[in-house]
C-alpha cells in the first residue's frame, strides 16, 4: 500500500503545481462573481441561477481536470520516459496504476471540497443559511463518480495510443451518460425487436453516472437523500470503478512499454 | 553454437575462482542468470515471422564484478536490459535478479537503475523525487533522509536539492539519476549508456563511482558503447551481435587471446571487415 | 543609434488618428443606423434568429424552476406541461394543458429507474405555494424564476408572455410594483401594439395603484388594439378577449357607469363559455339601474377561464 499511495501523492502534487486548476478555478469564481453582480428587478435575494451556474461550473471543471488529468498519466510517463526508471523499482504495473487512480482521485477530491467550499459561500452569501448536509452528500456523491470517470479514464489510456482521442472519447461517453442515459429504458420501449433488447441492454450495462448528479435536489432546497441510498449509489459506483480498473490493470500487465 | 563461443568455453571453464556451482533445480546464484532467453517481436507485415531481437541468449553476472555488456546497435543491448527490468516480457527462457525471477517486482528490490535518456518528474525537486524513490523501496524516513542527504552530496546536487528539476541543466539531470539508482544502496548497479552525453569531466567522476561501487564488493552491469572505458573498468564483458552472444569473458583474458586492444576485438567478433 | 522614442511617437500619432477616424465615423453611423439599429445588438448579431430558440428555453426553464426541477424532459408525458404553469396560474395566457400533471414520469419501469428517482425532484409543486419546502405562506420564492423570464426577454423582446408573466409574479408574490410596471412599459416600447401587455398594465394601475382611470384607458386602448388584430381571424384569442371585457365591465359598473357597464357586458357574453352567467350579471345591472336602491346580493363574477 505504501508505494500506492507514494505514487498517488506524485499525482497530487501535479495537480497542484499545474496550472489547469487554477485556471479552472479562477474562471469559475469570476463568471459566478459577474453573474451575482446581475441586478433582477432589485431582489438581492434571487439565488438558485446563481448555484445552478456555479454548479454547472464546477462540473465542467471537475470532468475537464479528471479527463485531462488521467488521460496523461500513463502516455506522459511514457512519452517522458519517467516510467521505466519508476517500472525499475520494486513496484508492479498493478500497484502503479492503482497508485494512478488514487492519486487522481485523492486530487480531485481536493479539487471538488475548493470548488464546493467557493459554492456554500456564494449560496450562503444570499441564501444567509447553509445546508452543510446537503452540500456534503452532493460533493461526496460527485467525487464518487469521479472515480467511474477517473477508472474509465485510466482504461482508455491504455487501449488509445493518442491522449487525444482518450480525452474525446471519454467526454463524449460521460456526457452521453449524463445527458441520456436516464432516457434509455423510455426510447428502447418505444423500438421494435431486436433494436429494443440491444438498447436496453446497453441501459443495464452502462454505469449511470446521472445519479449521482444531485444538483437539481441541491438547487431547489430539497432534503437530502436518505444516507443508506447514498451509500448503495457509493457501492455501484465502486463496483463499476472496480471492475474498470481491473481492465486496465489486466492491459497493462500485457502491454510492451518500451 | 557459434564457434566464438567454443573458444571461450575453456577460458571460462578454468577460471574456477569465478565460477559458482549452480544449485540442485538450476538456479544460480549469480546475480544475473540469464537461461536460453528468447525475445521476438511481432512485425507489422502479414504472414511475416515474429522478428527475433534476442536469439537464446545464456549469460550470468557475478557478484561483485563489473561487467560490460557490449553490441552495436541493434544487437538486442537494451532488449536483454528491458528483460531484466521487467519491461518486456521474454519470449522464451529464463531469466533471474538474486535469484528471483524478473518477473516478479521484488526481484527489483537491490538493483539500481540508470537509463540512457534520463528524465524525471520535471514538477519535483531532487529531494521530493529521491524521497519517492525511497517510499518505493520501503525504506524508512530517517534511513531514507540520510540516504538523500548521502546521493545528493555524491553526485554534487546538494545545492540544488530544492529546487524543481525544470531548472536543472543535462548534466545535473544526469546525476539526479544517477542519485536515484543510488538511493537504495543497491547491491546491482544496472547503468545503460551511463557516459552518454557527458564532458570528460562528468565521464570521470561516472567511472570514479563505478570503481568505487566496485571496492564496496557492488555488482555493476552496463552496457556502453565506450570501449575504452570499458576496457578501463570492467572484469568481464560480453559482446551480442544481432541478438546471439558472440564472446563472454574476462576483459584480459579475451585482450590476450585475440592479441589487441578490446575494440579490435569487438569489431573482429562482430564480423566487420573495414 | 536608433532613437527609442520613435516607435513611441508612432504608436501615439496612430492613436490620436484612431480615435480622431472613430469621433468622424461615429456621428456618420448614427445617421446611417437608422432601420439597421438591430444590428446594433449584440445578441441579435451573434445569435441571430436562434436567439428566439434560446428565449423559449429559458422561458421553460423558468417553469421549470416554478416547479422546483420537477419538470418533464422531452422524453416524457407533456400534456399536462403544454401552457406552462406558472403563465397559466398567472391568468394572463388561456391554458391548454390536460392529463396528468404530478405523474408524467409514469411507474419506474425497472429497479434502476426506481432508484435513479430518489436522486432528481420526484414531486409536483409550486414556487408560490412554497415549492419543495411545502411551506405555503411562503410565496416569495417565486423570484427563483425572474433572472430567466429577463433573459427570455432579452433574447426574444417580442414574446409577449414573458412580460406579463413576469409582471403578474413581481406584483402578486414580490410586490414590486413599481418593477412590474417598468418591464411592462419596456415590452410596450418593443411590442407597441401588444393588447396583452395593455391589459396587464392596466391590472397594474387597477389592483396595485388604484388608478381606475389610468386603467380603463390602457383596457380600451387593449380592446381596441385586439379588435383591430384578433377580431378579423378565423380563430381569435378569446381568452384575452374576455379578461379584458370582463374587466372594462366590472370597472364601469363599480363606478356607477352602468350604460358602459352594460356595453362591455355584451361584448363579455357575446364570446364567453358561460353566456348565462354572464346574462345574470346583465340582469344584475340592469335592475341596479332600474331601482337605484340596493337590489339584493350581487351575481358571482364568471369565471373567464373558457
Amino acid at each position: 500500500m505504501n508505494e500506492i499511495f507514494a505514487v498517488a501523492g506524485v499525482v497530487i502534487k501535479e495537480l497542484y503545481r499545474r496550472k489547469d486548476f487554477y485556471v479552472l478555478f479562477i474562471l469559475t469564481v469570476l463568471i459566478c462573481l459577474v453573474m451575482a453582480s446581475v441586478n433582477f428587478f432589485n431582489d438581492s435575494h434571487i439565488v438558485r441561477y446563481l448555484k445552478e451556474i456555479c454548479l454547472l461550473l464546477i462540473w465542467i471543471c471537475s470532468l475537464a481536470i479528471a479527463i485531462t488529468t488521467t488521460a496523461r498519466q500513463i502516455p506522459a510517463e511514457r512519452e517522458n520516459r519517467t516510467l521505466f526508471p519508476l517500472l525499475a523499482k520494486p513496484l508492479s504495473r498493478t500497484r502503479l496504476l492503482l497508485g494512478k487512480f488514487l492519486g487522481c482521485w485523492l486530487a480531485c477530491g481536493l479539487m471538488l471540497l475548493c470548488f464546493y467550499l467557493f459554492f456554500g459561500a456564494l449560496a450562503a452569501s444570499r441564501e444567509h443559511h447553509w445546508p452543510l448536509l446537503n452540500y456534503l452528500q452532493a460533493a461526496l456523491l460527485h467525487w464518487v463518480m469521479l472515480a467511474v470517470v477517473i477508472a474509465f479514464t485510466l482504461l482508455g489510456s491504455l487501449v488509445f495510443t493518442a491522449p487525444s482521442s482518450n480525452i474525446t472519447i471519454s467526454f463524449a461517453s460521460v456526457a452521453f451518460i449524463l445527458l441520456l442515459a436516464r432516457h434509455l429504458n423510455k426510447v428502447a420501449l418505444q423500438l421494435p425487436e431486436p433494436r429494443r433488447s440491444i438498447l436496453y441492454g446497453l441501459y443495464y450495462c452502462i454505469p449511470h453516472l446521472e445519479l449521482f448528479d444531485v444538483r437539481d435536489l441541491i438547487i431547489h432546497d430539497w432534503p437530502p437523500i436518505a444516507w443508506t441510498v447514498c451509500g448503495v449509489a457509493a457501492l455501484y459506483a465502486l463496483a463499476y470503478a472496480s471492475a474498470l480498473l481491473i481492465g486496465a490493470c489486466l492491459i497493462f500487465h500485457r502491454k510492451a512499454i518500451n | 553454437m557459434n564457434a566464438t563461443i567454443e573458444l571461450e568455453r575453456p577460458l571460462i571453464a578454468a577460471d574456477n575462482t569465478r565460477d559458482t556451482p549452480r544449485k540442485p533445480g538450476g538456479v544460480s546464484q549469480d546475480i544475473i542468470a540469464i537461461e536460453h532467453l528468447r525475445v521476438e517481436y511481432p512485425t507489422r507485415e502479414r504472414g511475416q515471422p515474429t522478428k527475433p531481437a534476442v536469439k537464446d541468449l545464456t549469460l550470468s553476472v557475478h557478484p561483485g564484478e563489473v561487467f560490460g555488456f557490449l553490441g552495436p546497435n541493434g544487437a538486442g543491448k537494451t532488449t536483454t536490459m528491458n528483460v531484466l527490468l521487467g519491461f518486456t516480457h521474454a519470449t522464451g527462457g529464463n531469466a533471474c535478479l538474486f535469484g528471483t525471477s524478473v518477473r516478479e517486482p521484488i526481484s527489483r528490490q537491490r538493483i539500481g537503475y540508470l537509463p540512457e535518456l534520463t528524465y524525471y518528474y520535471k514538477f519535483l525537486t531532487a529531494e521530493e523525487l529521491l524521497r519517492f524513490y525511497a517510499r518505493l523501496f520501503h525504506i524508512p524516513r530517517t534511513e531514507a533522509d540520510r540516504r538523500i542527504d548521502q546521493v545528493l552530496q555524491l553526485v554534487e546536487l546538494d545545492h540544488a536539492r530544492r529546487r524543481p528539476i525544470k531548472t536543472y541543466s543535462k548534466g545535473m539531470q544526469q546525476r539526479v539519476g544517477l542519485a536515484q539508482a543510488l538511493i537504495n544502496n543497491p547491491e546491482l548497479l544496472m547503468l545503460d549508456e551511463p557516459t552518454s552525453g557527458l564532458d570528460p569531466i562528468g565521464r570521470m567522476k561516472v567511472r570514479e563511482i563505478i570503481q568505487r561501487l566496485h571496492n564496496e564488493g557492488k555488482t555493476v552491469f552496463f552496457s556502453s558503447h565506450e570501449l575504452g572505458e570499458v576496457e578501463t573498468v570492467c572484469d568481464r564483458v560480453a559482446i551480442l551481435h544481432r541478438g546471439e552472444l558472440k564472446a563472454e569473458g574476462r576483459v584480459r583474458d579475451l585482450v590476450a587471446q585475440h592479441q589487441c586492444n578490446l575494440e579490435q576485438v569487438f569489431l573482429r567478433v562482430v564480423g566487420y571487415q573495414p | 543609434m536608433r532613437s527609442t522614442k520613435l516607435p513611441l511617437l508612432i504608436l501615439a500619432a496612430l492613436l490620436v488618428l484612431c480615435f480622431g477616424l472613430a469621433a468622424w465615423l461615429d456621428l456618420w453611423f448614427q445617421t446611417w443606423q437608422g432601420n439597421r439599429a438591430q444590428s446594433a445588438d449584440v445578441l441579435s448579431v451573434l445569435m441571430g434568429d436562434s436567439r428566439r430558440i434560446f428565449a423559449n428555453h429559458f422561458f421553460v426553464k423558468a417553469d421549470a424552476y416554478f416547479h422546483s426541477g420537477y419538470y418533464p424532459t422531452v422524453f416524457d408525458n407533456r400534456e399536462a406541461f403544454q401552457t406552462p404553469h406558472m403563465a397559466e396560474d398567472s391568468g394572463t395566457v388561456g391554458g391548454q394543458n390536460h392529463g396528468d400533471e404530478t405523474g408524467f414520469l409514469g411507474q419506474p419501469r425497472d429497479w434502476i429507474d426506481a432508484f435513479s428517482r430518489q436522486f432528481f425532484p420526484a414531486r409536483h409543486t409550486h414556487l408560490d405555494e412554497g415549492g419543495a419546502s411545502g411551506d405555503l405562506g411562503d410565496s416569495s420564492q417565486v423570484r427563483e424564476i425572474m433572472p430567466w423570464l429577463r433573459l427570455s426577454a432579452e433574447l426574444n423582446p417580442n414574446d409577449i408572455r414573458t412580460y406579463t408573466v413576469t409582471a403578474y409574479w413581481l406584483r402578486e408574490r414580490m410586490g414590486k410594483v413599481a418593477e412590474a410596471e417598468q418591464f411592462l412599459r419596456d415590452g410596450l416600447r418593443e411590442n407597441p401594439d401588444s393588447y396583452e401587455i395593455m391589459y396587464e398594465l392596466g391590472r397594474v394601475y387597477s389592483e396595485n395603484k388604484h388608478d381606475l382611470a389610468r386603467a380603463r384607458n390602457l383596457w380600451e386602448a387593449a380592446l381596441r388594439q385586439w379588435q383591430k388584430q384578433e377580431a378579423p381571424k378565423p380563430d381569435p384569442d378569446k381568452f384575452l378577449f374576455i379578461e379584458i371585457a370582463s374587466h372594462l365591465a366590472l370597472l364601469e359598473e363599480m363606478q356607477g357607469n352602468f350604460a358602459q357597464a352594460l356595453a362591455y357586458m355584451a361584448l363579455w357574453k357575446s364570446r364567453s363559455l358561460s353566456p348565462d352567467e354572464v346574462q345574470k350579471r346583465i340582469d344584475y345591472v340592469r335592475h341596479k339601474m332600474a331601482s337605484p336602491a340596493p337590489a339584493g346580493p350581487s351575481p358571482q363574477t364568471p369565471s373567464q377561464a373558457p
